[in-house]
């Protein structure tokens, strides 16, 4: 359960007091009030490593309030998304477009002198003039991805600018969850991201067990670890295969490929889904790993971590790899901390958290968090590097300490009104708010990925980069628009 | 680059020798929910029916049980009235199915396109180039450019935005062109309603193949594209999917 401490402040001084906190924006969603006005809710986490979470309240009685954005620039797409759905116009916003509403095929392809927290981009300054032009990349692109834009600014080779348009990919996820029966809506939660159905389950669960005072029984919460884990592994090997492919390494990107084709035969095999769906429930599991399973695992993790080893040593000592990643694409600590970056993308950056060890849930052991400082994308990829190692050695320690016992305790009365879920994805820290009125469904829904901030730092990376790098960058931030978008 | 080459050669074979001989998935594999022989009525059904997030079990007229594949997510939450089937193949031709040309036999160059997935179809797509499935030894290949394509994958329930961008994708691509419609939300919308999603592919699309999957596996999807092709046929189980 996430400790939260409740303050209420007026919307005029909510800038204020998150500058006067410090810290880190989780997340800030608008509700509306039973007296027809509106509640801000803000999340801050003053210090990641220890202590608990704040939430600020505050009311908006209007339809309008001072933006926090020219204070706190992690605000940006919170803001706009509040004016999208909520129709509360945060007054002073440096661009308060349309955000998850948006109408792809109207939208003006323009040149952007000011990034999306209103400060000029450094490109604007040193490219400009007749020459400079936008390549609109996407929603549909070059290969198999997810659909997602990116207006390429650029004068032919170096890219001044890069402004992501997301929210293509908008199923209204948040509105399911409280359509559906409570029982059923960890369904929607696990496929709110499909690469991250372990996180999003976790989060969700987590949130629903504050809410009905549940207590995991200990032998799921070691299963809850190991499926956590293999899910880190698989994604972090995805960003690793997709960075090979980049660099037209065609063997290491077929061993690497081969190894997370692996991980997911283990999965269907213990979990019987490739993506581990159906797993995580509020409670506890709903599988459980009986010796055989056990077996396999302990069997195929270590023969995977040696053949991990000697393709991963073979692909460091590739000068063509580390040439495309080595200073490519820098995001430097301010900025991480400005956008309030998670996951991997913040720790390369220098920046020390980790939901896992700063919000612990399902028995985490003590965790040594590796970070790093140089804050590009093979600094982003060392990460995952040294993730993949400490994530087959939890899976090792978790399959080690199965107790006997139930692997799934029934939800009891909601006794409490809201509550804070929290997971660490491979991507990054994963939230989700649920808030319960006593029927059968949920009352309100607030599900925040990891992806959605992480994508809010994109245009950050980008300066003094070529086009060439492109894809180097957007695959070493590991982002997935499903989640973003929701 | 020499160390590379020496690890590629001395590994051993890993591919599958599918669609030749059966690639089977391991017993607990949840793929769809299987409806037992003797039919369910009554409370029973009823009961089954209400867990079943994505109504792919709905009670007929009569009372009796009825299962929509093309809306299964396999989550196995209507277990032990029903059991669940592993069988990978679950690819169908839809009602109308275009002529396939014989030009398609040999080599078919794919498009695919996102239409609001949740991410994880598409690493399974990509999985299609890994040594396991190595699509290419069967003449498939993806494209970049529609124009060169002749089999249009879509996944996801096609959300409002995606739907002006993948009639462009379809109306881009010359005849004959043949879709298909990659996972349970692209086949019916799955979990997801409106107003923010469709509901399915073939709501904008004419839609000649569906791969239902929550994913769909890589050999779901070499079934489906093998299909398209008119290089393979159906699983021997009755088609119960979206009927007219």
């Amino acid at each position: 359960m996430i400790a939260l401490e409740d303050r209420e402040v007026d919307a005029g001084s909510l800038a204020t007091e998150l500058v006067r906190l410090g810290g880190r924006l989780m997340m800030l969603f608008a509700s509306a009030s039973a007296d027809g006005g509106h509640d801000l809710c803000a999340f801050v986490r003053a210090h990641d490593a220890h202590g608990g979470v704040i939430r600020l309240r505050a009311p908006v009685p209007g339809s309008t309030y001072p933006s926090v954005t020219p204070c706190v620039p992690a605000a940006h797409w919170f803001e706009r998304e509040i004016h999208d759905l909520h129709g509360i116009t945060p007054e002073g916003h440096p661009r308060l477009e349309p955000l998850v509403n948006h109408a792809p095929d109207e939208g003006e392809v323009k040149l952007f002198q000011e990034d999306d927290a209103g400060v000029t981009h450094r490109g604007a300054e040193r490219l400009a003039g007749p020459g400079v032009f936008v390549i609109p990349y996407g929603p549909v692109r070059s290969g198999v991805f997810e659909s997602a834009q990116f207006l390429v600014q650029t004068g032919g080779e170096d890219v001044a600018y890069c402004a992501q348009r997301l929210f293509f990919k908008r199923r209204g996820a948040e509105r399911r969850i409280c359509e559906v029966p409570l029982e059923l809506a960890v369904l929607v939660a696990e496929r709110v991201s499909g690469t991250s159905t372990v996180a999003h389950a976790l989060a969700f669960s987590h949130a629903v067990e504050s809410l009905a005072d549940t207590e995991v029984p200990p032998r799921a919460q070691a299963i809850r670890r190991v499926l956590a884990e293999l899910e880190r592994l698989y994604n972090h090997l995805e960003a690793t295969v997709r960075e090979c492919e980049d660099a037209s390494l065609a063997v290491a990107q077929a061993q690497f490929a081969a190894l997370k084709e692996r991980l997911h035969r283990i999965a269907a095999a213990v979990a019987g889904n490739r993506y581990l769906r159906g797993t995580v429930v509020p409670g506890g599991t709903r599988i459980d790993l009986d010796a055989a399973a056990v077996g396999l695992i302990a069997a195929t993790m270590s023969e995977w971590e040696r053949e991990w080893g000697r393709v991963l040593a073979l692909l460091l000592r590739t000068d063509s790899f580390l040439d495309r990643l080595v200073s490519t694409g820098p995001l430097s600590e301010e900025d991480a901390r400005d956008f309030a970056c998670v996951g991997p993308v913040a720790r390369a950056s220098g920046i020390d958290l980790d939901t896992r060890r700063d919000l612990p849930y399902d028995g985490y052991p003590a965790l040594a968090v590796g970070h790093h400082t140089d804050g590009d994308a093979m600094a982003r990829m060392e990460v995952r590097f040294q993730e993949v190692g400490s994530a087959v050695e939890l899976i090792r320690e978790a399959v080690g300490s199965l107790a006997p016992g139930p692997t799934h305790v029934a939800i009891g009365p909601l006794v409490h009104e809201a509550a804070l879920g929290a997971a660490e994805s491979a991507r990054g820290e994963t939230l989700y708010w649920l808030e319960a009125d006593g029927s059968e469904s949920l009352s309100q829904c607030k599900l925040r990925a990891a992806s959605f901030v992480n994508f809010g730092a994109f245009n950050r990376v980008f300066d003094a980069q070529v086009l060439t790098d492109f894809s180097f960058i957007e695959h070493s931030l590991g982002l997935s628009p499903a989640g973003c978008d929701a | 680059m020499i160390r590379w080459f020496l690890r590629g050669v001395t590994r051993r074979r890993l591919t599958t020798r599918y669609p030749r001989a059966e690639e089977q998935a391991p017993p607990g594999f949840r793929a769809r929910a299987l409806l037992p022989t003797e039919p369910l009525v009554g409370d029973e059904a009823r009961d089954v029916a209400a867990v079943c997030l994505p109504r792919a079990l709905s009670v007929d007229p009569d009372g009796a049980l009825a299962f929509d594949e093309q809306r299964c997510i396999g989550c196995g939450l209507c277990a032990p009235a029903l059991a669940m089937d592993p069988g990978y193949e679950s690819a169908r031709v839809g009602n109308s199915p275009r002529a396939l040309s014989p030009s398609f036999r040999r080599s078919l160059h794919i498009r695919h396109v996102d239409a609001g997935s949740d991410g994880a179809v598409e690493q399974e797509i990509a999985a299609l180039l890994n040594p396991y499935y190595d699509m290419q030894r069967l003449g498939l290949f993806f494209t970049a450019s529609p124009r060169h394509a002749d089999v249009l994958l879509v996944t996801g329930p096609v959300t409002k935005p995606m739907e002006a961008p993948l009639r462009r994708a379809y109306e881009a691509m010359p005849d004959p062109r043949v879709v298909v419609a990659a996972g349970t939300d692209a086949c019916s919308g799955s979990i997801w309603t409106e107003p923010e999603v469709l509901g399915g592919v073939d709501r904008v699309l004419p839609v000649d193949v569906y791969v239902p999957g929550d994913p769909p596996t890589p050999v779901a999807l070499l079934h489906g594209l093998l299909l398209a092709s008119g290089r393979t046929r159906e699983a021997s189980s009755p088609f119960t999917g979206r009927a007219a």
